[in-house]
């Protein structure tokens, strides 16, 4: 797993300045906006790779083999024994077409997921507005027996610490409240035992790259909360998050904008299905 | 793929599982559209299926009691559950028996021993749409009006098609160089009565009907049904292949096909097919879709068209291919055809079968419901949809050789195996029918290597020493062999028939020469050849003659420009050229060309006995209407020899080539009829008989006695 979320890392590298070009129009456009260009050019980007990942041809036998059994529900509806065998068959063929979605799955799995975190760092969180509040939590490694290591927090004038530090050593972690003063990306620095750490506290209004989480040495962690560099398997801290408040939007609100972009990259994926002679 | 491959694939398959399952909290990172799409497009078939099992479940049990209600209505005095018949269409009962004697056609003897093998008597004339329409409605043609495959137009006197009749939409919209219908197309079957099918349906019996002949555009009723012989190619005609050469020669001019000439650029050839009239331009271009032909060595190709590539191997048919023509945007007119690559130097030659309707997106009805075709293309790919799918006229042309063309026929008869077995599978209570046409289109292009004394016999040099139709009557017999395991049921009666027989075609008789010699017809002036009976003098043509059937008097009141007087003057002319013509010979080889002329008025009875041709001939063996009378063209001598490949014919005195009749039963009828076959099937499922019928039931045994229910 160590070679997985180190593999992880690089990849992030790479992608988180591949999504700082790409994306950066997200900053300035109107969210529905933003979230629909994203998913009509990923729709009809996956809808190649599927075409060309895909046994288009066993496809296309599997779906013409449902076709004539639906209509064969139709054409024989009064011979139950037809209707119970088409049945049948319409689910062997369905289960085929998972089988075989298989393949293409599998090579879209990966470049989907690091698109999906790269879109998650702008729309799943609102940046904190001056004046408002918010809590930092930072996770400690090690059990509950070991001993507890000093844990500061820097002053700053981005931020305010309002409350804190709050300590629940049943599960190793440390709260603050803080109270946003500044617009603009920031660093909250913490002195952790011998260990200096830092985790980015974004402040403003719109659209802005939002990393909610620096993670631990975990390789989900690393692949879903990419922009930060994670903390490393011997480091004293686990992770850092900061409790940004959700975004308000059908189409590019928390957890909505992931909905919106499914439903409408598979819309432009169905728009472009016969353009493009793809059988999915 | 080999054992450790499958263990690979496996493996991964696994470990892509394990992954998916390992990040179980990050749902949104793997629900993407790529997979996304995929998945929800499984479910939704999941659904839909799901959705229609539950609706057939809950809608069952009324549908049940309809069922049962309707079905008790037939079913309580039927004495069968299911009733196959199998057409093959121009079987003939003499070749049967002698193959049979020789024990190569083991399945049809066996059903001769367990049930009967008779003669059928067909219709006058003995044609397939005749004869067909005969079958399914069980009525004589003066009830049914169809008389031939041709009818001349009274106004006109042109040959037209007599079982459909195609026009465009009423009323359109102008629209710029459009012209958009409003409503549909046009399209009328000519063949009147009622088919027996339909009748079986009013009674909640199901049916299944393939490719019977004359069933075009299909007709509702109670069952499900594909239009067989009739249903025209994408163009609109009967069958119009496409040959594209290098060879720069005169300009050829075929019957049934075009000729294109194209010139080679380095290893590329571009062509375009044609397709029908645009019928949404005013000014009615024809439709055509490009295609390209890359030459890559002696024997093979590449084909690219709608954007679709595909290899040619010379002397190999393509499969299907589907081609789109684009009639406005966004409007296209499916097609399929299939590629035949003939050589590729020194000179290019390249064979496309006539376009035939696409089953799947069919751009006319050509089956009823009209989903079927769609199922039908679905389940099996898609498949020939022209009435006369084997392209006899290309190989009549020259155009195709022997093997190409029974490749075709071979290739057919597979697409319509598939079919029939499926409707068997489907049709557990009631009728299904299925007529095959090879066997007919076979014997007709190749009786001449049975036929020693024809002109276009090849002799023992030939380099084909297959007995083709042996062949073809041997495939048959697996057919029947196949089917018969399927129908093992004692509640099934199965019934293979033909048309009609086959005979040979040795000599062609020009009837409008016939009637010139004698004083009934007048050529004008100018050349006398023209198709079409453009050559005819028509203020002094009393009688004329056009299709393969018979020939029709100059009526006046009935023909725009007739001169023969209804009444008397009719019936003594009808009289007068029967009797001579009976007597025509052929002094060459000194026996009677005519075995009996038929009066229409004295053989027909029903209300269309008036549509036919006044006078029907009955040739001997041997003779035929020539290919000219059929086009209505008239020559300078009245017999022709016949030396195209299409040497055998059944167009003859009906006497002579009756067809056959095997049943799984026995059947004390002595001499059964075509047009008893009907009335049969509604006798067994216990429906009346409606009296309009001139057919009557067949006495067939009752399933465990050999003893007849009508004895």
């Amino acid at each position: 797993m160590s070679f997985l979320a180190q593999l992880i890392i690089w990849i992030n590298i790479l992608t988180n300045n591949l999504g700082r070009l790409l994306l950066a129009p997200v900053a300035v456009l109107p969210g529905w906006l933003s979230n629909t260009i994203i998913s009509a050019v990923t729709g009809v980007a996956l809808l190649v790779i599927f075409k060309y990942t895909s046994n288009q041809r066993a496809i296309g036998r599997v779906r013409d083999n449902i076709k004539a059994h639906m209509l064969a529900l139709k054409l024989f509806k009064d011979s139950m024994s037809v209707t119970l065998q088409a049945q049948g068959q319409v689910f062997k063929g369905a289960l085929l077409l998972l089988l075989h979605a298989v393949r293409p799955m599998a090579v879209m799995i990966v470049p989907v997921a690091l698109l999906l975190s790269q879109m998650g760092l702008w729309y799943q969180s609102r940046p904190l507005m001056v004046g408002e509040d918010s809590v930092v939590a930072m996770k400690l490694n090690g059990s509950i027996e070991q001993p507890w290591p000093n844990v500061n927090i820097e002053s700053m004038p981005a931020a305010e610490v309002t409350m804190g530090p709050v300590r629940v050593l049943s599960k190793r972690e440390v709260y603050w409240k803080i109270k946003a003063r500044e617009n603009g990306y920031h660093h909250i620095m913490f002195q952790v035992a011998e260990e200096q750490v830092e985790k980015e506290l974004v402040i403003g209004k719109g659209f802005m790259r939002v990393s909610a989480k620096q993670p631990g040495w975990q390789w989900t962690d690393i692949l879903l909360y990419p922009w930060e560099k994670p903390f490393g398997p011997d480091s004293v801290v686990e992770s850092i998050s900061i409790d940004y408040p959700d975004r308000l939007s059908w189409a590019s609100g928390t957890d909505w904008w992931l909905v919106y972009f499914f439903v409408a990259s598979l819309i432009f994926a169905l728009i472009f299905k016969p353009l493009l002679k793809v059988r999915i | 793929m080999s054992a450790s491959q499958r263990s690979q694939n496996l493996k991964l398959v696994i470990l892509i599982a394990v992954l998916i399952l390992g990040i179980p909290r990050q749902a949104q990172a793997y629900i993407g559209p790529g997979a996304g799409f995929a998945v929800v497009g499984s479910f939704l078939v999941m659904f839909t299926a799901i959705l229609s099992g539950v609706l057939a479940l809950f809608t069952w049990p009324v549908r049940y009691i309809i069922g049962a209600i309707r079905g008790r209505r037939a079913f309580a005095r039927s004495r069968v559950k299911k009733f196959v018949i199998l057409g093959l269409d121009g079987m003939d009962p003499s070749l049967t028996e002698k193959f049979m004697a020789e024990g190569k056609l083991p399945n049809l003897a066996g059903l001769r021993e367990k049930g009967c093998f008779k003669r059928l008597a067909t219709t006058v004339p003995s044609m397939s749409p005749v004869a067909w329409s005969s079958f399914q409605t069980g009525c004589n043609p003066g009830k049914h009006n169809i008389f031939d495959f041709l009818t001349r137009d009274k106004q006109s006197y042109q040959p037209r098609l007599s079982s459909v009749d195609i026009r465009g939409p009423r009323r359109t919209i102008s629209l710029g160089k459009y012209r958009l219908p409003l409503g549909k197309a046009d399209i009328r079957l000519l063949r009147k009565g009622k088919p027996f099918w339909k009748t079986l349906g009013e009674h909640g019996i199901f049916s299944s009907v393939i490719r019977v002949p004359i069933t075009f555009p299909p007709e509702k009723f109670r069952g499900v049904q594909l239009s067989g012989m009739c249903v025209p190619d994408l163009r609109g005609t009967q069958g119009m292949f496409s040959f594209y050469t290098t060879r720069a020669e005169e300009k050829v001019e075929h019957t049934g096909g075009e000729n294109y000439y194209v010139t080679r650029e380095g290893n590329t050839i571009r062509a375009e097919l044609i397709g029908s009239e645009n019928p949404l331009r005013k000014d009615n271009n024809v439709l055509r879709c490009p295609f390209v032909v890359t030459i890559k060595g002696d024997s093979s190709a590449d084909l690219k068209i709608n954007g679709v590539s595909c290899g040619l191997k010379k002397d190999e048919y393509t499969e299907w291919i589907k081609v789109d023509f684009k009639a406005a945007p966004g409007i296209k007119v499916h097609g399929i055809c299939k590629f035949l690559l003939l050589s590729t130097s020194p000179e290019f030659e390249l064979y496309v079968t006539p376009i035939n309707i696409d089953p799947e997106k069919p751009a006319m009805p050509i089956s009823y419901p009209a989903i079927y075709s769609t199922y039908l293309a679905k389940r099996q790919g898609p498949f020939a949809t022209l009435g006369l799918a084997e392209d006899s006229w290309a190989l009549n042309e020259k155009v195709l050789v022997d093997g190409g063309f029974i490749q075709q026929c071979i290739n057919m008869d597979r697409e319509r195996e598939q079919m029939f077995f499926d409707a068997l599978d489907k049709v557990r209570h009631g009728l299904c029918v299925c007529v095959f046409d090879g066997t007919d289109r076979l014997q007709h292009t190749f009786w001449r290597d049975i036929d020693e004394g024809h002109p276009a016999h090849r002799g023992q040099a030939s380099d084909e020493q297959r007995n083709i139709i042996e062949e073809l009557y041997q495939r048959m017999d697996v057919l029947v062999g196949k089917m018969l395991a399927k129908c093992k049921g004692k509640d099934t009666i199965v019934m293979i028939i033909s048309d009609h027989g086959f005979s040979t075609f040795r000599y062609g008789v020009d009837l409008n020469r016939w009637l010139e010699e004698n004083g009934y017809l007048k050529v004008k002036g100018g050349p006398r050849e023209q198709k079409y009976l453009a050559a005819v003098d028509w203020s002094q043509t009393r009688a004329f003659a056009i299709g393969l059937s018979g020939i029709f008097l100059n009526l006046k009141g009935r023909e725009s420009q007739g001169i023969v007087e209804p009444g008397a003057e009719a019936v003594q002319l009808r009289k007068e050229i029967a009797e001579k013509l009976a007597g025509l010979r052929d002094p060459e080889r000194g026996q009677g060309v005519i075995k009996q002329v038929y009066n229409a008025l004295e053989i027909y009875r029903g209300p269309y006995k008036g549509e036919s041709p006044d006078l029907l001939v009955g040739y001997n063996k041997g003779y035929r209407a020539s290919w000219e009378t059929a086009v209505g063209q008239v020559t300078e001598k009245v017999l022709h020899d016949n030396t195209k490949a299409w040497s055998g014919d059944h167009c003859i005195d009906h006497s002579l080539v009756p067809g056959v009749l095997f049943c799984n039963r026995p059947i004390v009828t002595e001499h059964p009829r075509l047009m008893d076959i009907g009335p049969t099937v509604l006798d067994m499922f216990g429906v009346e008989v409606p009296k309009y019928i001139d057919g009557k039931a067949l006495a067939v045994a009752d399933t465990d006695s050999s003893r007849s229910r009508k004895e």
